[in-house]
């Protein structure tokens, strides 16, 4: 391997993980190729689609665009981490089901991720400010009504039921 | 229909679970023990001719297996109809992004390495980008060999009067008739209208995972219609059908794109000459620069009316930029066969379309949602509110006039149970059309008729317990919600909970053939055979094991014994009528400094049958109408010399969740479809009357009429410059 050789330790969803690469390589191609976490998708390769979005100590990110080596000791959460160790689902992935905010499902980790995010911050957001928030997700299936509401939904089910 | 079916309590996708939590597998994300990663090297020159191909430099690079180009697999070729385009060119290249060379490698790195390293000298020779330029007399041939060219079907083609024609169809009238028609109508409009290239914007590029086992090659793929695909592979390679399994469940997004593959070629000669798994997976590069677009159009359109308001006659001549290859299109007529639909909606005693496919040397046009319709509806359903100005009628009073209507149906029988009348009314109603807007607004709209998809497949039902049902199907699930479809419909059929059923996709080894997901087809064709596997599994199993709804988990005494199996196809016929109506009204703002549109609301109107999904019928119809507002507002390949100028989807805009108005959905009527239930098709509809109402809502507003799209604001900022 060209570059290979650089021992890069962090968390992925709470699991200390060590790998041995070629910094510059995309978080994203880490993730999917070397620790077949393959929830988190590839669409435009250029930070635009949002199909790669991961938390990185809860930042909001683009896995597509983060070399690996940026990544010693920090903590990443992916699509795979979001429901609890039991497989029960988070309350924005039961509002994405509930709400049928998916179709084909390629942008969906993402949209999920994202809208954890968002929650994260805002626990009680307007529907401009999730529309907002989720303009760097790309959905060519909904027209964005449904992940819409199920991202509202899931702040109400939020509310109701205090983590 | 009257009958009380338990469609209207809101699904949960059976596949939801896995999509919310990433679990689902999609093509790409298959990476099998030993894959090998695959690059291709495009053509950066529009048309040229290939004088030497030295691949020495990634050959020697580390980590590379194999790298093929035209001279090692032969002149190939390949194409959903029309075999044209090859796998990789070997005398020539025809457009910009057309593959030359293909790299196997250990890494993505160095097989893009690899790609850098192969060497291609390249003779430029005269290029034609226009599609008239392209039918005079001297226009420079794309393909001076067609006469060779073979279809799918294995026979040849009857050479067109230009080489530069890739299809040619003329419905309708006779020439004479027509004119004659024209001369007896009181008055006669002429608009022509211009529409660009497209992209389907998918968020999943295409892509391939393909190995061997033996001499049985494997193929995991994007492909929406897994027995085609494995059609074409083997009369492509030579390699014989039934040693070809097609793997196919999750894909990422299709809106026609999905049809027409590229990467299963390369990737099959690849996975043969190392004996390695292999995955080809576009990049968006690619993906928009050879993947298939939406075709340009220019369409003129000519319309007699009456003094009265009636449409006498109405002719189309529509020319598609067909690009370098006509391998896209699925059609033997190689056009976009929604061109004729240019006023479908109405009732005209004579009517003639011409449509023609021209080669350019620019990426080759394939299908996207609607194909050929799209372009046609705008076209058309401008034109009428252009006749409704100049005759000074309301465009919504205009359009009932001559709708499609019981009495005064389309010759092919569409229009004699339609609610079109109401439809129109809803959608009007929805944007309060009666109402005067405020300076700055105006409301548009615009109405439609959707053709159903010919077609044919087939399911096995399987009883496993009197409460217990597996449906085998091969069809793939390109995200319009087929597995719950036909768990649905079977569960009602049979009279039992959609708990008992379930759906299994499987491969073209094992599952009955199925003609793929498109041209809205599947819920018609698979949801029908499913419908009458079911009533055969009730006659099989007798009325008592089944009396009434079977509550999961409780098993009644039967003597049948289980498994029992079951097989039924269904075929929907070509040309069969389905009377599915819809009408978009809009609201829009125009900022009259900066030409800027805002679409403020909106309203749908829907004449869709039976809906067996609502979440997906909702999403199906939400979804068509934000495909369409990108069409109407932001959407552009565009194309120089050949050349792609959207590089990413940075460039090529999609619409995102604040561009979204509030759009109110209305379904109308109750009138039945060829669907199982009384269902219609709902795939190709939200989108196609979308730009059309845009435009005619910006030219009430602020009086400028636009006839090409996009809408961008400078064109409308230069429209305001002009009428000032």
């Amino acid at each position: 391997m060209p570059d290979s050789g650089k021992r890069i330790t962090f968390t992925v969803n709470g699991l200390e993980r060590d790998v041995v690469t070629a910094p510059a390589r995309p978080i994203l191609d880490v993730l999917r190729e070397d620790l077949g976490l393959t929830g988190t998708k590839e669409g435009c390769s250029v930070g635009v689609c949002g199909a790669c979005s991961v938390l990185i100590d809860g930042q909001l990110m683009s896995a597509c665009l983060i070399p690996v080596g940026e990544l010693e000791g920090r903590a990443v959460t992916t699509v795979e981490g979001l429901a609890d160790e039991d497989g029960r689902l988070s309350a924005v992935q039961q509002a994405f089901l509930t709400c049928g905010g998916f179709q084909c499902g390629i942008c969906t980790p993402g949209q999920v991720v994202a809208a954890t995010a968002l929650l994260a911050e805002c626990p009680a957001p307007s529907p401009e400010q999730v529309r907002d928030w989720m303009m760097g997700n790309l959905c060519r299936c909904t027209g964005y009504y449904s992940i819409v509401s199920a991202v509202l939904e899931a702040a109400a089910a939020g509310r109701e039921e205090p983590a | 229909m009257t009958v009380q079916l338990p469609f209207s309590r809101p699904e949960v996708r059976h596949e939801g679970h896995l999509k919310v939590t990433g679990s689902a597998k999609y093509t790409g994300d298959h990476y099998p023990p030993g894959l090998l990663h695959v690059a291709c090297l495009s053509s950066p020159h529009a048309h040229a001719l290939i004088r030497g191909v030295d691949t020495s430099g990634a050959r020697d690079l580390p980590g590379v297996h194999a790298v093929l180009t035209g001279a090692d697999i032969g002149d190939v070729r390949f194409g959903r109809f029309l075999r044209d385009l090859p796998v990789l060119a070997t005398d020539r290249v025809r457009f910009i992004g057309q593959r030359v060379a293909a790299v196997a490698a250990e890494t993505r790195e160095a097989a893009e390495e690899a790609v850098r390293l192969i060497d291609v000298e390249y003779e430029d020779i005269p290029a034609v980008y226009d599609p008239r330029e392209a039918l005079t007399a001297d226009a420079p041939v794309l393909h001076p060999e067609a006469a060779g060219y073979l279809t799918m079907r294995g026979d040849g083609r009857e050479l067109p009067e230009h080489l530069n024609l890739q299809g040619d169809l003329v419905a309708g009238r006779s020439e004479e008739e027509m004119a004659s028609a024209f001369a007896a109508a009181d008055r006669v409009f002429e608009h022509t209208f211009r529409t660009p290239r497209q992209h389907q914007g998918y968020i999943e590029p295409h892509g391939a995972v393909v190995w061997f086992e033996g001499d049985t090659c494997h193929v995991i793929s994007t492909n929406k219609a897994p027995f085609t695909l494995r059609a074409h592979l083997a009369t492509a390679t030579g390699h014989p059908a039934e040693q070809i399994v097609v793997y196919n469940r999750f894909i990422g997004g299709d809106f026609g794109g999905k049809g027409f593959s590229l990467d299963e070629f390369v990737a099959f000669y690849l996975a043969r000459a190392t004996g390695r798994p292999v995955r080809s997976v576009m990049s968006y590069v690619e993906e928009l620069s050879g993947a298939g677009p939406r075709h340009a159009a220019e369409l003129t359109l000519r319309t007699a009316v009456s003094s009265d308001g009636i449409f006498l006659a109405h002719s189309a001549d529509v020319v598609f930029d067909g690009g370098a290859y006509a391998a896209g299109k699925a059609a033997p007529d190689l056009v976009p066969h929604g061109g004729l639909d240019t006023m479908s909606a109405y009732s005209i005693a004579a009517t003639r379309h011409r449509l023609r496919t021209v080669y350019t040397n620019s990426v080759p046009g394939g299908h996207m949602r609607a194909p050929g319709e799209v372009q046609a509806v705008f076209a058309g359903e401008t034109h009428v509110d252009l006749i409704a100005g100049e005759l000074g009628l309301d465009p919504v009073e205009l359009r009932r006039r001559n709708l499609l209507r019981p009495g005064s149906p389309a010759p092919d029988g569409t229009g004699a149970q339609s609610a079109a009348g109401e439809v129109l009314s809803r959608a009007a109603e929805g944007v309060d059309w009666a109402t005067q807007p405020t300076r700055g607004r105006g409301t548009g709209i615009a109405v439609y008729r959707r053709k159903g998809g010919a077609g044919r497949g087939g399911v096995v039902l399987r009883a496993l317990a009197p409460d217990r049902f597996e449906i085998v199907t091969g069809a793939a699930d390109q995200g319009a919600g087929t597995v719950t479809m036909i768990a649905r419909v079977a569960a009602t059929a049979l009279g039992v909970d959609e708990s008992c059923v379930e759906v299994v996709q499987q491969p073209t080894a094992v599952a009955m053939f199925d003609q793929g997901a498109g041209a809205s087809r599947v819920t018609r064709v698979l949801g029908e055979a499913a419908r009458l596997a079911a009533l055969d599994m009730r006659d099989v199993l007798a009325g008592d094991v089944l009396a009434g709804a079977v509550p999961a988990g409780a098993v009644p005494a039967c003597a049948v014994e289980f498994p029992v199996e079951v097989t039924r196809e269904a075929e929907a016929p070509r040309g069969e009528a389905s009377d599915t109506f819809g009408a978009v009204a809009v609201e829009v703002e125009v900022d009259e400094l900066t030409g800027q549109i805002t679409v403020v609301r909106a309203a749908l109107a829907a004449d869709t049958g039976t809906v067996i999904n609502p979440l997906s019928h909702r999403g199906q119809l939400e979804g068509g109408f934000a495909f369409g507002l990108g069409a109407a507002l932001m959407e552009e390949l565009p194309v120089e010399d050949g050349q792609v100028l959207a590089g990413s989807l940075g460039d090529y805009k999609l619409p995102t969740a604040p561009d979204m108005p509030p759009l109110t959905v209305i379904n109308v009527g109750d009138t039945p479809g060829p669907g199982p239930f009384g269902a219609k098709p709902v795939g190709e509809f939200g989108n196609l009357g979308v730009a059309p109402a845009i435009g005619n809502a910006v030219a009430r507003a602020v009086g400028v009429r636009l006839q090409q799209l996009p809408l961008p604001a400078e064109a409308v900022w230069a429209g305001l410059a002009e009428r000032a």
